[in-house]
């Protein structure tokens, strides 16, 4: 969703504290961090821009899987991989394999795309990214099995320490994915699993595009 | 947050496309409705079936309970239009499937995008030559709707017949081959050296050399009533498509050979009861020893041998089939609601009847030595012809469609592999550009 369209969360006062748009201060803080932590920052104005910097990173034909993101639906990151024709989405040829005789090819393929993008939970002042997820998929691409890992990052997201991350996690994005999952799929999500990334150890793998407009949750 | 986990696979939590694929609306009778499943089935492309026979579901997505049955089948693209009575081609040309060739003339052009046509048109851009593929509905052939192969080689784990068509695709088309999907070869003339393959949309391919991998279609089972219900719980092939839909269902498959075995092995996840159908005495004759023994361990499988199909009932659908046993003198009847026919391919060379093409009497190409001897071959230079190569000098076979072939996925890719080399010696032979 767009910053146009904030997600009515249930309690107003989280809403207000995680809502909020961090500062350019804060935000030139957390790039600076990422930098030093091996992460490339990148920075866009609106959310079109950053659609137009995940573009621009990503090669034609590669292996592309988006993750689950409000972020990357509402500025148009996943039509332009699931439709442009531009590149190979993970996401549609996994869907026609079958579940069960296929299960092997299924778990290969989600492991390593060449590209995974997607978004987190929280980025810290000190650099640091929280996503959690409740199947677990999407957390092994973005540590280690993906080639390439960008994130686009609504800087509502920034957070001050990884305390308050996890609380933004579970205060905050829990009950609206929760309630999107029920929906989209009929069961309830859960904070099964909270990937941390502190820093990278391989250069260049990981981009991070900070936006500054709330986008997703 | 609650304590209980709901065990969901984490596949069919996350990875499904987050935009809009196709919805169809029809009903379960409609050939058309059929053809448009099989057709976006084979191709990957993620759709939504609505029953038309189900106005809560056809509400969804339409927004009224009710659709003109005229409108049927009625499809909504990505983009948010509707095709209304829609068709195979129409609904390819909407999602952009149906592209122009790219070229005035191409080194080869191959006829049949599955296992034979994909591997030699990986070789041959692989080693520059100019190459497009035609073909009519999807990559793969007929091993692309087999839910599982695993006797190929490189695959210890086995691989599906749409896995195999995806990575060679893609395999293709890295190297520069083109693609020409959903249309039909028409026919094909001789241009000076080469030859003009026309499809079905009037598109005009110019290939310096041709090669024919368009397999087989599955051959026609002559029992009463089979023509009547196609797409109505008659299917031929695998129906990759109708699986799902099949839940609960009893269904019948007919075949002895590989296809038939897997097929029944990927309805048995999802009906309630499959039965095979084996006119010869035993399924040793033409299945592979690893499908028999997987086929015959499924509980709610039963296979019968020495049997046969006498005749099918039906009201507008399928309701049983009855079949005449070398057991019993009496025919039986055993309640159906889907009956899948996988009994053997005939050749597809339909586009090639006009130009002169030897075949034999089952309909196969005839190459290589076997032209020589063929009467009315008429071969005109003075060389013999290359393996692999027709009575038409530079028009090759390989795979299910040529005579003498062996009837594997694995000697298909062979011999579309080995027909570039052919290929190779043919252009140098006439020369040009």
């Amino acid at each position: 969703m767009t910053d146009q369209q904030v997600v009515a969360h249930p309690d107003a006062a989280v809403s207000a504290e995680f809502t909020e748009l961090a500062s350019d201060e804060r935000i030139a803080k957390a790039a600076a961090a990422l930098e030093r932590n091996g992460i490339r920052p990148l920075l866009a104005a609106t959310g079109a821009d950053a659609r137009g910097l995940v573009g621009s990173l990503l090669v034609d034909g590669a292996e592309v899987y988006n993750n689950t993101s409000q972020t990357l639906q509402a500025i148009g990151v996943a039509d332009d991989i699931e439709r442009s024709g531009r590149y190979r989405p993970l996401r549609l040829r996994l869907y026609r394999m079958d579940r069960e005789m296929q299960r092997r090819e299924l778990r290969i393929l989600a492991a390593s795309p060449d590209y995974v993008v997607g978004s987190v939970h929280a980025l810290t002042e000190g650099g640091s990214l929280l996503i959690a997820s409740a199947s677990g998929s999407q957390l092994g691409p973005l540590v280690s099995g993906a080639g390439q890992v960008i994130l686009v990052i609504g800087a509502q997201k920034i957070v001050g320490d990884v305390a308050t991350g996890m609380r933004r996690i579970y205060e905050y994005c829990y009950p609206l994915e929760d309630a999107r999952a029920r929906r989209a799929y009929g069961v309830p999500s859960g904070v099964n699993n909270v990937l941390i990334i502190n820093k990278v150890m391989a250069p260049g793998r990981v981009t991070a595009i900070i936006v500054k407009e709330r986008l997703g949750f | 947050m609650s304590d209980r986990i709901t065990p969901m696979s984490m596949f069919d939590y996350d990875a499904r496309p987050v935009t809009p694929g196709v919805v169809l609306v029809g009903t379960r009778a409609s050939r058309g409705a059929y053809a448009i499943r099989d057709f976006l089935s084979r191709n990957g492309y993620p759709f939504e079936w609505v029953d038309a026979e189900r106005p809560d579901a056809v509400a969804a997505v339409l927004g009224a309970a009710d659709v003109e049955p005229s409108a049927l089948p009625l499809c909504i693209l990505p983009d948010g239009s509707r095709l209304a009575s829609a068709t195979v081609e129409q609904v390819a040309a909407g999602l952009g499937m149906v592209a122009a060739p790219s070229r005035s003339v191409y080194d080869l052009a191959i006829v049949g995008a599955g296992p034979a046509g994909l591997a030699a048109a990986v070789n041959a851009a692989s080693e520059g030559l100019r190459t497009v593929v035609v073909e009519a509905v999807a990559p793969g052939g007929q091993a692309g709707t087999t839910s599982m192969i695993e006797n190929l080689l490189g695959f210890p784990d086995g691989i599906s017949g749409s896995e195999l068509a995806t990575r060679a695709t893609v395999q293709a088309r890295r190297f520069g081959a083109e693609l020409l999907l959903a249309r039909p070869l028409v026919d094909v003339s001789a241009d000076g050296p080469g030859y003009v393959a026309e499809l079905s949309d009037g598109t005009l391919v110019l290939g310096r050399a041709v090669l024919f991998a368009s397999g087989v279609e599955w051959r026609r089972l002559d029992v009463p009533g089979v023509d009547d219900l196609l797409g109505a719980g008659v299917y031929y092939g695998a129906g990759p498509s109708e699986a799902l839909a099949c839940t609960g269902s009893r269904v019948v498959v007919v075949g002895g050979g590989n296809s038939a075995g897997q097929a029944v092995v990927r309805f048995s996840r999802y009906a309630q009861q499959v039965t095979l159908l084996v006119r010869g005495r035993d399924l040793g004759a033409s299945m592979s020893q690893y499908l028999i023994d997987h086929v015959t361990a499924i509980p709610n499988v039963e296979v019968r041998v020495r049997t046969q199909m006498v005749s099918l009932e039906a009201d507008d659908r399928l309701r049983a089939v009855i079949v005449g046993s070398g057991d019993s003198p009496e025919p039986v009847r055993l309640p159906a609601d889907a009956l899948f026919i996988c009994i053997g391919g005939a050749p597809r060379t339909d586009g090639a009847a006009g130009i002169g093409l030897v075949t034999n009497p089952a309909g196969y190409l005839v190459t290589g030595s076997d032209v020589a001897r063929w009467p009315g071959s008429d071969w005109p230079l003075p060389r013999e012809p290359l393996p692999l190569e027709t009575n038409l000098p530079g028009v090759f076979a390989a795979g299910d469609v040529r005579y003498g072939s062996v009837k594997r996925c694995a000697a298909a890719i062979g011999e579309g592999s080995m027909a570039v080399a052919l290929v190779h010696r043919r252009l140098a032979e006439v020369g040009g550009d």
